[in-house]
Protein backbone atom coordinates (compact mmCIF):
# COMPACT_ATOMS: atom_id res chain seq x y z
CA UNK A 1 0.00 0.00 0.00
CA UNK A 2 1.29 3.42 -0.61
CA UNK A 3 2.37 5.62 2.31
CA UNK A 4 -0.86 7.84 2.12
CA UNK A 5 -3.48 5.32 0.90
CA UNK A 6 -6.40 5.58 2.85
CA UNK A 7 -8.78 1.96 3.59
CA UNK A 8 -12.37 3.18 3.17
CA UNK A 9 -12.97 2.17 6.51
CA UNK A 10 -10.37 4.70 8.06
CA UNK A 11 -11.85 5.55 11.13
CA UNK A 12 -12.13 1.87 12.43
CA UNK A 13 -8.72 0.97 11.48
CA UNK A 14 -7.09 3.61 13.61
CA UNK A 15 -9.15 2.93 16.01
CA UNK A 16 -7.97 -0.36 16.05
CA UNK A 17 -4.34 0.64 15.54
CA UNK A 18 -4.30 2.76 18.74
CA UNK A 19 -6.10 -0.11 21.03
CA UNK A 20 -3.51 -2.57 19.59
CA UNK A 21 -0.66 -0.24 20.24
CA UNK A 22 -2.33 0.39 23.88
CA UNK A 23 -2.43 -3.15 24.50
CA UNK A 24 0.79 -3.84 23.62
CA UNK A 25 2.20 -1.38 25.78
CA UNK A 26 -0.20 -2.68 28.66
CA UNK A 27 0.97 -6.20 27.99
CA UNK A 28 5.23 -5.33 27.99
CA UNK A 29 4.18 -3.13 31.17
CA UNK A 30 5.19 0.29 29.75
CA UNK A 31 2.20 1.67 30.26
CA UNK A 32 -1.56 0.34 32.69
CA UNK A 33 -4.71 0.99 31.44
CA UNK A 34 -5.17 4.49 33.26
CA UNK A 35 -2.20 5.86 31.98
CA UNK A 36 -3.84 7.73 29.25
CA UNK A 37 -6.86 8.93 31.32
CA UNK A 38 -3.99 9.84 33.92
CA UNK A 39 -1.98 12.19 31.72
CA UNK A 40 -5.07 13.50 29.43
CA UNK A 41 -6.94 14.52 32.81
CA UNK A 42 -4.24 17.66 32.98
CA UNK A 43 -5.13 18.65 29.65
CA UNK A 44 -8.83 18.35 30.90
CA UNK A 45 -8.68 19.87 34.51
CA UNK A 46 -5.71 21.76 34.94
CA UNK A 47 -4.60 23.51 31.58
CA UNK A 48 -7.65 25.01 30.38
CA UNK A 49 -9.18 28.47 29.50
CA UNK A 50 -12.35 26.99 31.72
CA UNK A 51 -10.28 28.34 34.80
CA UNK A 52 -9.79 31.40 33.72
CA UNK A 53 -13.31 32.09 32.42
CA UNK A 54 -14.27 31.05 36.00
CA UNK A 55 -12.11 33.74 37.66
CA UNK A 56 -13.35 36.26 35.32
CA UNK A 57 -16.92 35.52 35.86
CA UNK A 58 -16.37 35.51 39.78
CA UNK A 59 -14.87 38.92 39.68
CA UNK A 60 -17.60 40.26 37.70
CA UNK A 61 -20.66 38.81 40.26
CA UNK A 62 -18.30 39.86 43.42
CA UNK A 63 -16.42 42.92 43.62
CA UNK A 64 -14.38 41.93 46.64
CA UNK A 65 -13.36 38.92 44.62
CA UNK A 66 -12.42 41.66 41.92
CA UNK A 67 -10.26 43.71 43.77
CA UNK A 68 -8.67 40.65 45.40
CA UNK A 69 -7.79 39.38 41.98
CA UNK A 70 -6.26 42.87 41.31
CA UNK A 71 -4.67 43.37 44.50
CA UNK A 72 -3.27 39.65 45.11
CA UNK A 73 -3.98 37.25 42.29
CA UNK A 74 -2.47 33.74 43.52
CA UNK A 75 -4.56 34.17 47.03
CA UNK A 76 -8.32 34.87 45.06
CA UNK A 77 -6.65 31.67 42.12
CA UNK A 78 -6.40 29.51 45.57
CA UNK A 79 -9.72 30.42 46.67
CA UNK A 80 -11.05 28.53 43.06
CA UNK A 81 -9.21 25.81 44.19
CA UNK A 82 -7.47 25.12 40.86
CA UNK A 83 -5.61 21.55 40.46
CA UNK A 84 -2.97 24.22 39.63
CA UNK A 85 -2.70 25.59 43.05
CA UNK A 86 0.50 24.82 45.14
CA UNK A 87 4.01 25.49 45.35
CA UNK A 88 5.92 25.22 42.01
CA UNK A 89 3.33 24.74 39.88
CA UNK A 90 3.46 26.60 36.93
CA UNK A 91 0.84 29.63 36.68
CA UNK A 92 1.96 30.47 40.67
CA UNK A 93 3.00 34.05 39.56
CA UNK A 94 0.25 34.52 37.97
CA UNK A 95 -0.78 38.54 37.75
CA UNK A 96 -4.35 39.78 36.42
CA UNK A 97 -4.92 43.00 34.99
CA UNK A 98 -8.29 44.39 34.96
CA UNK A 99 -9.95 46.05 32.04
CA UNK A 100 -11.82 49.18 32.90
CA UNK A 101 -13.92 51.65 31.14
CA UNK A 102 -10.81 53.77 31.05
CA UNK A 103 -8.52 51.05 30.48
CA UNK A 104 -7.87 48.22 27.96
CA UNK A 105 -4.97 45.93 28.67
CA UNK A 106 -3.11 43.30 26.50
CA UNK A 107 -0.49 40.39 27.21
CA UNK A 108 2.48 39.24 25.31
CA UNK A 109 5.03 37.34 26.31
CA UNK A 110 8.42 36.65 24.83
CA UNK A 111 8.73 33.03 25.64
CA UNK A 112 5.54 30.50 25.52
CA UNK A 113 7.03 29.13 28.91
CA UNK A 114 5.65 32.62 30.47
CA UNK A 115 2.19 31.99 29.11
CA UNK A 116 -0.29 31.67 31.91
CA UNK A 117 -1.63 27.72 30.70
CA UNK A 118 -3.60 26.81 34.38
CA UNK A 119 -6.19 29.73 33.25
CA UNK A 120 -5.90 29.92 29.49
CA UNK A 121 -4.83 27.03 27.99
CA UNK A 122 -3.25 26.75 25.20
CA UNK A 123 -2.04 29.63 22.84
CA UNK A 124 -3.28 30.37 19.69
CA UNK A 125 -0.36 29.95 17.33
CA UNK A 126 0.64 33.84 16.24
CA UNK A 127 0.90 34.49 20.28
CA UNK A 128 4.95 32.52 19.65
CA UNK A 129 5.27 35.02 16.40
CA UNK A 130 7.36 37.28 17.29
CA UNK A 131 6.43 39.92 15.24
CA UNK A 132 3.06 40.09 16.59
CA UNK A 133 5.14 40.77 19.61
CA UNK A 134 7.07 43.10 18.93
CA UNK A 135 4.30 45.39 17.24
CA UNK A 136 2.15 44.36 20.60
CA UNK A 137 4.39 46.13 22.88
CA UNK A 138 5.20 49.04 19.95
CA UNK A 139 1.56 49.98 18.31
CA UNK A 140 -1.27 47.96 20.17
CA UNK A 141 -4.15 49.96 18.83
CA UNK A 142 -3.33 49.63 15.68
CA UNK A 143 -2.69 45.46 16.12
CA UNK A 144 -5.86 45.27 18.16
CA UNK A 145 -7.61 46.49 15.09
CA UNK A 146 -6.23 44.18 13.12
CA UNK A 147 -7.92 41.73 15.13
CA UNK A 148 -11.17 43.64 14.87
CA UNK A 149 -10.93 45.22 17.89
CA UNK A 150 -11.07 48.72 17.29
CA UNK A 151 -10.86 50.49 21.07
CA UNK A 152 -11.78 53.80 21.95
CA UNK A 153 -9.54 56.70 20.99
CA UNK A 154 -10.34 58.05 24.45
CA UNK A 155 -9.08 54.60 26.09
CA UNK A 156 -5.42 54.18 27.08
CA UNK A 157 -3.75 50.63 26.29
CA UNK A 158 -1.60 49.22 28.35
CA UNK A 159 0.21 46.03 27.21
CA UNK A 160 1.68 43.69 29.71
CA UNK A 161 4.84 41.73 29.12
CA UNK A 162 4.40 38.41 30.91
CA UNK A 163 7.92 37.04 32.01
CA UNK A 164 9.34 33.91 34.05
CA UNK A 165 8.30 35.94 37.14
CA UNK A 166 4.81 37.16 36.28
CA UNK A 167 2.32 35.64 33.93
CA UNK A 168 -0.12 37.92 32.99
CA UNK A 169 -4.17 37.69 32.39
CA UNK A 170 -6.89 40.07 31.23
CA UNK A 171 -10.10 40.49 33.35
CA UNK A 172 -12.28 41.59 30.09
CA UNK A 173 -15.21 44.13 31.36
CA UNK A 174 -18.72 42.34 31.41
CA UNK A 175 -20.59 42.66 28.74
CA UNK A 176 -23.79 44.66 28.80
CA UNK A 177 -27.33 42.06 28.81
CA UNK A 178 -26.15 39.63 31.10
CA UNK A 179 -27.90 40.89 34.08
CA UNK A 180 -28.58 38.01 36.31
CA UNK A 181 -26.82 35.92 34.61
CA UNK A 182 -25.23 33.12 36.78
CA UNK A 183 -21.26 32.36 37.19
CA UNK A 184 -21.67 29.84 35.56
CA UNK A 185 -23.58 31.36 32.64
CA UNK A 186 -21.09 34.06 32.32
CA UNK A 187 -18.20 32.16 32.60
CA UNK A 188 -19.21 30.23 29.48
CA UNK A 189 -19.06 34.12 27.67
CA UNK A 190 -15.59 34.26 28.17
CA UNK A 191 -12.93 33.19 25.49
CA UNK A 192 -9.63 32.98 25.73
CA UNK A 193 -8.73 35.65 23.13
CA UNK A 194 -10.58 38.00 25.33
CA UNK A 195 -8.44 37.15 28.07
CA UNK A 196 -5.46 37.60 26.06
CA UNK A 197 -6.74 41.11 25.80
CA UNK A 198 -7.33 40.81 21.78
CA UNK A 199 -10.88 40.59 22.12
CA UNK A 200 -13.63 41.58 24.39
CA UNK A 201 -16.57 39.27 25.41
CA UNK A 202 -19.56 40.09 23.41
CA UNK A 203 -22.75 40.30 24.98
CA UNK A 204 -24.80 36.77 24.61
CA UNK A 205 -26.62 35.96 21.26
CA UNK A 206 -24.27 38.09 19.33
CA UNK B 1 8.66 21.19 40.54
CA UNK B 2 5.56 20.64 38.83
CA UNK B 3 6.61 22.18 35.86
CA UNK B 4 6.00 19.89 33.73
CA UNK B 5 6.16 17.84 30.70
CA UNK B 6 2.79 18.54 29.44
CA UNK B 7 3.09 22.10 29.31
CA UNK B 8 6.95 22.01 28.05
CA UNK B 9 5.62 19.46 25.32
CA UNK B 10 3.01 21.63 23.67
CA UNK B 11 5.07 24.80 24.46
CA UNK B 12 7.78 22.82 22.59
CA UNK B 13 4.80 22.38 18.97
CA UNK B 14 3.53 26.19 19.33
CA UNK B 15 3.14 27.69 15.79
CA UNK B 16 5.70 24.76 14.87
CA UNK B 17 3.83 22.64 12.25
CA UNK B 18 3.14 19.70 14.12
CA UNK B 19 1.37 21.92 16.40
CA UNK B 20 -1.97 19.62 17.09
CA UNK B 21 -5.41 21.16 16.64
CA UNK B 22 -6.87 23.57 19.01
CA UNK B 23 -10.37 24.73 19.55
CA UNK B 24 -11.23 27.92 21.67
CA UNK B 25 -7.76 27.60 23.56
CA UNK B 26 -8.15 23.35 24.67
CA UNK B 27 -6.97 20.36 22.86
CA UNK B 28 -9.32 18.60 20.43
CA UNK B 29 -10.41 15.06 19.71
CA UNK B 30 -12.14 14.24 16.81
CA UNK B 31 -12.34 10.41 18.33
CA UNK B 32 -11.46 8.52 21.26
CA UNK B 33 -8.23 6.88 19.32
CA UNK B 34 -6.99 10.39 18.84
CA UNK B 35 -6.84 11.26 22.47
CA UNK B 36 -5.52 7.75 23.02
CA UNK B 37 -3.15 8.08 20.55
CA UNK B 38 -2.22 12.00 22.04
CA UNK B 39 -2.39 10.76 25.88
CA UNK B 40 0.28 7.40 24.47
CA UNK B 41 3.10 9.48 22.85
CA UNK B 42 3.27 12.21 25.80
CA UNK B 43 3.47 9.36 28.53
CA UNK B 44 5.88 7.45 26.82
CA UNK B 45 7.84 10.64 26.08
CA UNK B 46 7.54 11.38 29.91
CA UNK B 47 8.70 7.93 30.88
CA UNK B 48 11.49 8.42 28.69
CA UNK B 49 10.85 5.39 26.36
CA UNK B 50 11.93 8.01 23.74
CA UNK B 51 12.90 12.19 23.26
CA UNK B 52 10.01 14.14 22.79
CA UNK B 53 12.03 15.78 20.56
CA UNK B 54 12.58 12.63 18.69
CA UNK B 55 8.98 12.08 18.35
CA UNK B 56 8.78 15.82 16.83
CA UNK B 57 11.19 15.44 14.13
CA UNK B 58 9.90 12.04 12.93
CA UNK B 59 5.99 13.77 12.97
CA UNK B 60 7.53 16.97 11.41
CA UNK B 61 9.05 14.83 8.43
CA UNK B 62 6.34 13.16 7.93
CA UNK B 63 3.68 15.43 7.74
CA UNK B 64 6.04 17.34 5.26
CA UNK B 65 5.88 14.51 3.44
CA UNK B 66 2.56 14.55 3.50
CA UNK B 67 2.50 18.07 2.14
CA UNK B 68 5.03 17.19 -0.67
CA UNK B 69 2.13 15.13 -2.18
CA UNK B 70 -0.84 16.60 -1.12
CA UNK B 71 -2.50 19.82 -1.52
CA UNK B 72 -2.76 21.67 2.04
CA UNK B 73 -6.74 21.75 1.44
CA UNK B 74 -6.54 18.29 0.83
CA UNK B 75 -9.97 16.56 3.01
CA UNK B 76 -7.72 13.62 3.79
CA UNK B 77 -5.88 15.22 5.94
CA UNK B 78 -5.87 13.89 9.49
CA UNK B 79 -3.41 15.00 11.83
CA UNK B 80 -4.18 12.03 13.99
CA UNK B 81 -3.85 9.77 12.03
CA UNK B 82 -0.14 10.98 11.07
CA UNK B 83 0.20 11.02 14.54
CA UNK B 84 -0.46 8.08 15.50
CA UNK B 85 2.05 6.56 12.58
CA UNK B 86 4.92 8.33 13.98
CA UNK B 87 3.91 6.53 17.39
CA UNK B 88 3.84 3.18 15.80
CA UNK B 89 7.45 4.04 14.39
CA UNK B 90 9.00 5.00 17.29
CA UNK B 91 7.56 2.25 19.32
CA UNK B 92 8.95 -0.19 16.87
CA UNK B 93 12.17 1.78 16.78
CA UNK B 94 12.40 1.60 20.74
CA UNK B 95 12.31 -2.56 20.39
CA UNK B 96 9.09 -2.67 22.41
CA UNK B 97 6.97 -4.17 19.18
CA UNK B 98 8.18 -7.34 16.86
CA UNK B 99 7.94 -6.92 13.00
CA UNK B 100 5.21 -9.21 13.25
CA UNK B 101 2.96 -6.74 15.21
CA UNK B 102 2.82 -3.95 12.33
CA UNK B 103 0.18 -3.24 10.51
Amino acid sequence: MERFEYPNDREAVNAARARALEALLIEKGVITSDTVDKIMSIFATEMGPFNGAKLVARAWVDPAFKNLLAEDTMAAVEEMGFATKGAGAEGEHMRAAINTPGVHNLIICTLCSCYPWPVLGLPPYWYKDPSFRARAAREPRKVLGEFGLNIDPGKEIKTWDSSAQIRWFVVPERPAGTDGFSEEQLAALVTPEAMMGVAIVKPPGI
Amino acid sequence: MQTNFEHFALGSMLGKPDMPPKDNGSLCFGAPWQRQAFGMALALSKQGVFEWDDFRSELISVIAAWEVTHDKSDPSWDYYEIWLTVLETMVERCGLTGATETL
